[in-house]
Order: C-alpha cells, then structure tokens, then sequence
C-alpha cells in the first residue's frame, strides 16, 4: 500500500524525495495481465503482477481468459496486454516450427510476434510439456521408463487424454507417427485435469496425457515417461506483451519481470501448482509466498 | 464454401460407423430412455403413496425442488470416483468412465420432475371420486391404483415428458467422461476448433429434444383421459 501511495505521489509530483528511488519505476499506462484457463496459468499470471507493483508499475488482472484462440485476439486488440505463455505451442500456433532447441524456439517466437505487435521477455527455465504418464504399478508390470517402452505392448493400453488429442502432432498423432505406437482405445477426457486424474488412478485408462509440471504426478506416485524420440518441443513459460506497452517501459518491463522468469525452474512451478491443485491453495496467495520468499 | 453448406456437408458425410451420427444418436437414446426408466422406477412409488396420504406433501415436493438445484456437470464430477470404484467390484459393469456416470446424473436429473408430476397429479384427484371408491369397499392400495394412478395420467406423463426432454437435451455432458452420445460432437467440436461439428451436434441435440417432446404430447393426447396438461 504505502509503495502505491509513494508512486501516485511520485505521479501528482507531491513528494520529490521518494521520486529519486531507483528501485521505482512510476506510474505508466496500467498493465492488463491476463491468463488461460488451468491453475498453472493464473499463478504465474500473479506471480508478474507481483513484480510489476513491485516495482510501481500499475496492474490490472484479467484472468482466467479462456484458450490461446481467444487470448490472441484480445492481445492484438489491446483488451489485455501480458500473459504467460509457452514457446513451443504458442510458436505452433503462429504457424512456426517449434523444436526442442529452447534458445531458437524463443528466438522464432520473437520473430513471429513481431510481425503482430508483440514481443516476448526472457524467458524461464521453468518448462511444461505435454507428458506421457502411467501408474507405479503399469511401470513395474511392463517395464516402463520411456515412451519408447511402450512398443508392442500399447495394443492392450488404454490412452486417454483431452478430446482434442487425436487430432494434435503433440499428442496421438505425434506418438503414431514418431514412436509408432497404435492404442487399443482413446478415451476422450479433459485437459490434463481432475477426470484424466481420477480415471488413470482408479485404473480405466493405463496412459494419461498430464502436464510435466503437474504437482499431481510425483504426489500420486505416477510416472512419467521420458520423451526420448523429442515428441515435444522446448515449452519454456515465457511473458508475452503487447509491443506499445513494452515500447511505454522501455527497459523497464524487462528489469521487473526477467528476475522472476530467471528464477522460476521447473521444480519451482511444480512445486508451485502442488500447492494449488493438490492443497488447494488459492493461485494469489501462492504467487505471493514465492515472491516474498525468492526476489 | 459458406458455413451452412459446410453443415449440410458434414451431414451427408457423417452419418455411418461407430462414430457417425446414427450410431452417436443410438447411444444418444440408450443412456436417455435408460436413466429416465431408473428415475420413474425411483421416484413413482414414493410419490404416489406420499400424494394418496396427504402427508408429507410439502416436504417431499420441496426436497425434490431441492434436487433440481444440483447441476447435472457437479454429479457426473462427483460421481466419477464412485462409479469408477464399483465398476472394480461388479462384475457386470465393465467401466466407470462413460454410460454409467452419465446415467447417474441423468437419474438425478430426472427424478424432480418425475416425483412432482406424480405427487401433483394424485393429490389434485377429486376427494369425492376417491371417497366413491373408499364406499364401493377399495383398500388404499386399490385406490391409488385404480382410481388415483389413472385419474392422474395427464399429469404423470406430463412429467416424464419434461424428465425425459430435460435428459435428452443434458447427456450431452457424457461427452465430458468419454460416453458416446451427440455431445461427442459438441464436446470434440469444441476443443478440435471445428465450429461446423459442433453446429451440427447441437442441431441434432435440439432436434431430438424437440421431436421427444411432441412425441410425448401426441402420446398424451391418445390417453383415454385425454386432457394435455402443459407444466
């Protein structure tokens, strides 16, 4: 509260002294941030807005949104201006070639963002991919560690993910094309959520689609099958921002947030999403612990 | 091509197989006609029995306006740990996911309007018919059955009419636990981006719920004390 008052002061030029603060930046336009719609979404969507009022940039939060067909829209029309994103799909769907080369996934994803009028900050090590899961007990059975495991013995298994799967390079077709692998049935669930959970523990599907930074899979004791044949691409979390308001800041949008990206691993974000979706923790609260405890 | 074109298209090319629209429609009907004989099974003999006594009434048409706050998508969510637990330990149930969650909301679903149109319909029976059969030596049971059930009858099939439409029109979210059904195409639709499947699957949807609810109401009209009552 008292850095708000300081900054709108600094704004109406009421108190000189607290202007010269170099940690503050002042008041600019209001940075909408937005997010998807999943858990992972919203609390790194709150863990930027922490570091932008941090740093005396004002915020506005939209979240929640809905999926990357409807936040593209709403960022080239300047209803929202940053959301966390992910370089590997988001390049998929700007038509690029996304691979597993994290520094030129990002470096095409720049490019393409440009050509729209937006651009993207540095991103985290933090990754989240598109993961292929089974039960301990599947594991032990069948000898699995690997995707590539499941060879001759997928025809028996069960595979269910979000219904779009079968039609995505990132999902079945990809694991028929590249890993050769044809299942004896798909079950069409949700994305990556509560059912394809409940379904995989309670043993109606033996392979789940899950998210790698999914709290849930290591509280459960699932495993995670290791993509070797690079199915999916790079997925580092990375902000993505509307160009006229990163031109407003200049350098200063990158000083605020690329702290918070550098710090943000992949055991950080699971660790993150373990306390929302297994303990039930509301995303904001969650964000905030990490930024007092971290930055 | 334009988009209604596109849907004519779709149509004429996706009617056969296991995931064409007569087969979606088939599996569509089953869960449908299944969950609402359940419900009827369920709700006619409490109703009945609760609307010839006179006591109780109130309570019982409140808690069944109760039931009908539950949302059908909150039942097939909670139910899924259940349904996938008994499915491990009856043998005559071969999966948890799909038909049987889907039926056990659509039950719940159907229940409400089925008990209120029985409850109503017996309790607005003339007492001096009722009375006249009580004089001419009936027992309770012989009341209810020959004079109040059928005295009733608009009224009940009212009610399974609206259970039945209200079914058809929800077990789409079967699609949401991997059932079959028309909401596969709205569901798959939905999340593949493809607007002209979801169009259609809601078409048909409509359709059927229509086509249902004038099938109950010509059914009605046939019924010997034939009077349509509109809820």
């Amino acid at each position: 509260m008292l850095r708000r008052i300081l900054a709108l002061s600094c704004a109406l030029g009421l108190v000189a002294a607290a202007c010269g603060d170099d940690e503050e930046i002042g008041a600019g336009p209001t940075v909408k941030i937005s997010s998807f719609n999943f858990g992972e979404s919203q609390i790194l969507a709150n863990l930027y807005a922490e570091a932008l009022t941090e740093k005396g940039i004002p915020v506005e939060l939209k979240l929640n949104l809905g999926s990357r067909e409807v936040v593209k829209p709403a960022l080239e029309n300047g209803e929202i201006d940053l959301i966390p994103e992910y370089t590997g799909t988001l390049l998929g769907f700007l038509k690029g070639s996304p691979s597993s080369d994290q520094n030129k996934t990002y470096e095409d994803l720049v490019t393409e963002l440009e050509k729209i009028g937006l651009t993207a900050l540095a991103y985290a090590p933090a990754q989240d991919k598109n993961g292929f899961v089974v039960t301990q007990a599947t594991a032990d059975q069948l000898d699995l560690t690997k995707v590539s495991d499941l060879a001759g013995k997928e025809a028996d298994l069960i595979f269910g993910g979000p219904p779009e799967c079968p039609q995505r390079d990132l999902c079945l077709k990809g694991l028929e094309t590249i890993y050769g692998l044809s299942f004896k049935e798909f079950k069409p669930l949700d994305v990556g959520g509560p059912i394809t959970l409940t379904a995989l523990e309670g043993g109606e599907i033996d392979v789940a689609l899950l998210f790698t930074s999914d709290g849930s899979i290591a509280a459960k004791g699932f495993v995670l099958l290791e993509d070797d044949k690079n199915l999916q691409p790079a997925e580092n979390v990375v902000p993505v921002v509307r160009k006229a308001i990163a031109d407003a800041y200049g350098d200063d949008l990158a000083k605020a947030l690329d702290p918070v990206s550098k710090k943000l691993t992949t055991q950080a974000l699971t660790e993150l999403n373990r306390q929302v979706g297994i303990d039930g923790k509301d995303p904001a609260v969650v964000a905030k612990q990490w930024f007092t405890a971290n930055m | 091509m334009d988009f209604l074109s596109e849907v004519l298209d779709w149509f004429a090319n996706n009617w056969d197989g296991s995931a064409g629209y007569v087969a979606r429609l088939a599996e569509h009907l089953n869960v449908s006609a299944v969950s609402v004989v359940i419900a009827a099974g369920l709700a006619i003999p409490p109703a009945a029995w609760i609307g010839h006594r006179g006591k109780g009434a109130v309570l019982g048409a409140s808690l069944a306006n109760l039931g009908r706050a539950i949302p059908s998508f909150g039942i097939v969510a909670l139910s899924l740990p259940v349904t996938i637990w008994l499915a491990k330990r009856l043998p005559f149930i071969d999966s948890g996911l799909g038909f049987f969650p889907t039926a056990v909301a659509m039950v719940a679903l159907a229940i409400p309007p089925i008990f209120l149109g029985v409850l109503t319909g017996v309790r607005e029976v003339d007492q001096d018919t009722v009375e006249a059969g009580r004089g001419m030596g009936l027992s309770e049971v012989q009341l209810l059955t020959r004079v109040e059930l059928p005295l009733a009858s608009p009224l009940i099939l009212s009610g399974l009419r609206v259970a039945f439409v209200q079914v058809v029109a929800t077990a789409t979210l079967g699609a949401l636990v991997a059932y079959g059904g028309l909401g596969r195409f709205i569901v798959d639709g939905f999340a593949q981006h493809d607007d002209v499947e979801l169009f259609a699957g809601a078409v048909l949807v409509a359709a059927l719920a229509l086509l249902s609810d004038w099938l109950f109401r010509l059914l009605a009209r046939r019924l010997p004390t034939s009077r349509v009552v509109s809820p």
